[in-house]
Formats: C-alpha cells, sequence, structure tokens
C-alpha cells in the first residue's frame, strides 16, 4: 500500500480496475488500520468479506483444477497462485485475529451499547456474546455464586469506577494525510494545530485522529 | 497476624507469576475459598454492624462504625478484584492454549512432563492442574472457537500470525508423525528426515511440535 494507490482512487480510470483488486486494496486498508487503531473499527459494510470468501473459494478451485497437469508452465503458474492464496489468506487471517484480540479484551465493553455492538459483524457478535456468558458461567461456578448477592455482578461503577474497562483511546497513532486537512493534536503540555498536507504522516492521538479518519481524510497506517 | 487482603495478595501473586509461565500452574483451590470466605465473613460483619440501626444509620453520628463500614466494604470488592483478576489471567492462558490447538488430554500429558522437569512437584501427578470448572470452561471455549472457526471454511484461522513468504520451506522432523497426504503424493514424516514442503500442508505439525521450520 502506498500512495500510488491512493492517487489511482481519485483516478478517473480507477473503476477499470477489477473487483477482486479492489477488494484486496480495501481488505489491506482495514487490516492496517485494524492493527494500528487502539479500538475495534467497524465491520467493512458493504459484503467485502463475502467477495473475498467467494475470491478464495474460487481460486482453490483453480489450484485444484490445475493440479493434474504436468506441463511446467502450469506448475509455475500455479505456484503463483498459490503462493497469492496464501498471501490473501494471511491477510484474513491476521485481521480476524486482530478484531478478536481486542474483542475478547473489552468483550463487556463492545456488547454494552447497540452503537458499539454495530461495529461487530454477526458472527463476532455472536462469539463475543458466548465468550461473555461462558466467562461469567466460570466465574459464578468458581466463587462468584457464593458471593453476597449485591456483589456478584461483573459491571458496577461503584465510586465511580465502572468495573468495564475500555480501550485507552488517548494512545497515539500515525495517520497519513490522504487530502489536505487541518488537524489539532493535543499534547502533554501544550495542544497543537497544524496544516496537514496531503500525504504527510504525522503522530497524534487516536481520539484526535479519529475524526480525520472517519471522514477519510487521512488514513492509519 | 494476618489482615484483609492477605489472601487476595497471594492470589494475585499466583496470577502475575501464571502470566510468564508457559504452562499453567496448579489451580489454588484453598487459597479461591479462604477468599471468598472471607468476603462472607466481611459480609455478615456488615449486617451485623446494621443491624441495631434498623436501616437508619447516620455516617456522621457514629464516625467509628462508618470508617469499619467502609474498609469492610473495600475489602470485599478487592477479593473480589483479586479473584476476578486470577481466573481471568487462568482463563486467558486456558483460551492461549485452545488457539494454539492443544486439547485437555494435552494439557494433562504436559503437566507430566513439567513436573518432571521442573521443581518438585507438590501436587500428586495424576491430578489436573485444572479445577473441574476450568476444564468445564476449556471445552466449551474449544466448541465456540470451533463454531467461529466454522464459518471461515477456507481459512485456517490458528494458523500462523507470522506474514508468509515462501510456499515452500524446509522442515526437520522432530518426532515421527506418520504419514501425510499432500498433493505431490505422500510424504512418510519419520524422526530426523529433513524435507521441503508446502508450508500450509505442514502448518500444524509445526505447531503441535513434530516438525521445526529450518532457515
Amino acid at each position: 500500500m502506498d500512495i500510488d494507490d491512493i492517487l489511482r482512487e481519485v483516478d478517473p480510470t480507477f473503476h477499470a480496475i477489477p473487483q477482486e483488486k479492489r477488494d484486496l486494496q480495501e481488505l489491506t486498508r482495514a487490516w492496517i488500520a485494524e492493527r494500528s487503531a487502539p479500538e475495534l473499527l467497524p465491520w467493512p459494510a458493504n459484503s467485502l468479506f463475502e467477495r473475498i470468501n467467494g475470491n478464495i473459494k474460487r481460486q482453490i478451485e483453480k489450484v485444484e483444477d490445475m493440479t493434474g497437469d504436468m506441463d511446467p508452465k502450469t506448475n509455475f503458474a500455479l505456484i503463483v497462485i498459490q503462493t497469492e492464496l496464501e498471501r490473501h489468506r494471511y491477510l484474513v487471517r491476521s485481521y480476524l485475529r486482530a478484531r478478536l484480540a481486542k474483542i475478547d479484551r473489552h468483550t463487556l465493553h463492545y456488547l454494552s451499547t447497540d452503537a458499539l455492538r454495530a461495529r461487530l459483524s454477526d458472527v463476532e457478535l455472536a462469539y463475543a456474546t458466548r465468550h461473555q456468558a461462558l466467562l461469567h458461567n466460570h466465574y459464578l461456578s468458581s466463587f462468584l455464586s457464593s458471593f453476597p448477592a449485591n456483589l456478584q455482578n461483573l459491571n458496577d461503577a461503584a465510586a465511580g469506577i465502572s468495573m468495564i474497562e475500555t480501550p485507552d483511546l488517548e494512545s497515539a497513532v500515525f495517520i497519513r494525510a490522504l487530502r489536505d486537512t487541518p488537524v489539532e493534536g493535543r499534547g502533554v503540555d501544550t495542544d497543537e494545530a497544524t496544516e496537514m498536507r496531503e500525504s504527510d504522516i504525522v503522530i497524534l492521538r487516536w481520539a484526535d485522529a479519529k475524526p480525520l479518519v472517519e471522514a477519510g481524510s487521512a488514513e492509519l497506517v | 497476624m494476618p489482615m484483609y487482603g492477605d489472601q487476595g495478595n497471594k492470589l494475585v501473586q499466583h496470577a502475575k507469576r501464571t502470566q510468564n509461565l508457559a504452562h499453567l500452574p496448579p489451580y489454588q483451590t484453598e487459597l479461591v475459598r479462604a477468599v471468598t470466605r472471607e468476603v462472607r465473613d466481611l459480609d455478615k460483619d456488615v449486617a451485623s454492624l446494621l443491624e441495631p440501626f434498623q436501616g437508619s444509620f447516620d455516617p456522621s453520628a457514629d464516625q467509628a462504625t462508618a470508617c469499619t463500614l467502609l474498609v469492610n466494604h473495600l475489602s470485599m470488592r478487592r477479593n473480589k478484584r483479586c479473584l476476578l483478576a486470577y481466573h481471568r489471567t487462568r482463563t486467558d492462558k486456558l483460551e492461549e492454549l485452545i488457539w494454539s490447538g492443544s486439547d485437555v488430554l494435552d494439557l494433562a500429558g504436559q503437566q507430566a512432563g513439567g513436573a518432571n522437569g521442573g521443581a518438585p512437584a507438590a501436587d500428586s501427578g495424576a491430578s489436573s492442574s485444572l479445577s473441574p470448572q476450568e476444564e468445564d470452561y476449556f471445552r466449551q471455549y474449544g466448541d465456540l472457537l470451533a463454531a467461529y472457526k466454522g464459518q471461515w471454511t477456507d481459512i485456517d484461522l490458528t494458523g500462523s500470525l507470522e506474514p508468509p513468504r515462501d510456499l515452500f520451506i524446509d522442515v526437520r522432523v522432530l518426532k515421527d508423525a506418520g504419514e501425510i497426504q499432500t498433493e505431490y503424493g505422500a510424504i512418510n514424516l519419520t524422526k530426523n528426515s529433513q524435507f521441503y514442503v508446502r508450508q500450509g500442508d505442514v502448518e500444524r505439525l509445526i505447531a503441535q511440535g513434530y516438525l521445526q521450520k529450518l532457515g
């Protein structure tokens, strides 16, 4: 992923790029962003993963078709396709695992409001709900059930401190500007505002970077 | 003299130690029970302290009692946190083991192996280091993970998180693993032999320690 990808996107010939390639670019972007962001990002809405799964399936079929063929040329093509397939699979795997790690870490947080739940895919939501139920059950059968009733909750907010941990939105991320845009960052001692030019890279708090990323003015790197 | 929270503290220390261990140390059944008992005792104390007031307790009128109540209250919550932390650390570890492909039987075997090599184990070799509840949890999480993975039939989610560099890799066989089928025919994996194979075919065997990746 580099600046060429971004330029290509504003290029009028962009739509000449085959769907598969755009899907891969989108997946790569989502993967980079997910791994950099301290909190869970929304699940891609435009059925990206249905298409990606379809692409992978087609490639697997192709590999199977080509396997019996002993022609050296086919053999070479086969190796190229298989290598690509492995990389594609790695991207998906790494992406899903990065999300799952975040969900596992702050399960109750992501299940707490509808807005947060909407970031999870259906499968992830089912997983998170079930995982939390398992954990709760485990706590209950291990010790919690013999506690006094008023101490059995897992979501108390006594003395203003909630039991539910949330991701640290103030941690630092690197973003690259996709177009010229003003940026404001809060520092430890002073706050700073500056103009970002296209393809500039800055480091700032995720909480400050988030609106820019969501507006499409910048992307995580 | 033992104080409130001493037992809880021990649990946290166990949890802290567990984080850096490759295996799971034995479940502290006694300690967990003691901390839970402390919570119940404290709760009873609170109830008996408040009893004479019949629900009309005024903290500013009786500051000594108010202080006792506060300390009891905080101690109970602290114990709860300690217990939660201890159990969560262990379940995290269990989940890690499941992701890397162990099952309950593996775990028991691994414990026995660890006990032979490591410090003299106080627990009897036969008993598992998991509590019965943890064994249940282990099984249930395994099912949950299998269900989640089932949604992604073409991608092995438990596969390596290292970016793939080469399609084919050199591996050495550390333990006899029998015959495996690949699309290039069958390979017989006997100990100390070396093969050039497709990474995707042997990933599980590497994770399980049958094969070692070379270079």
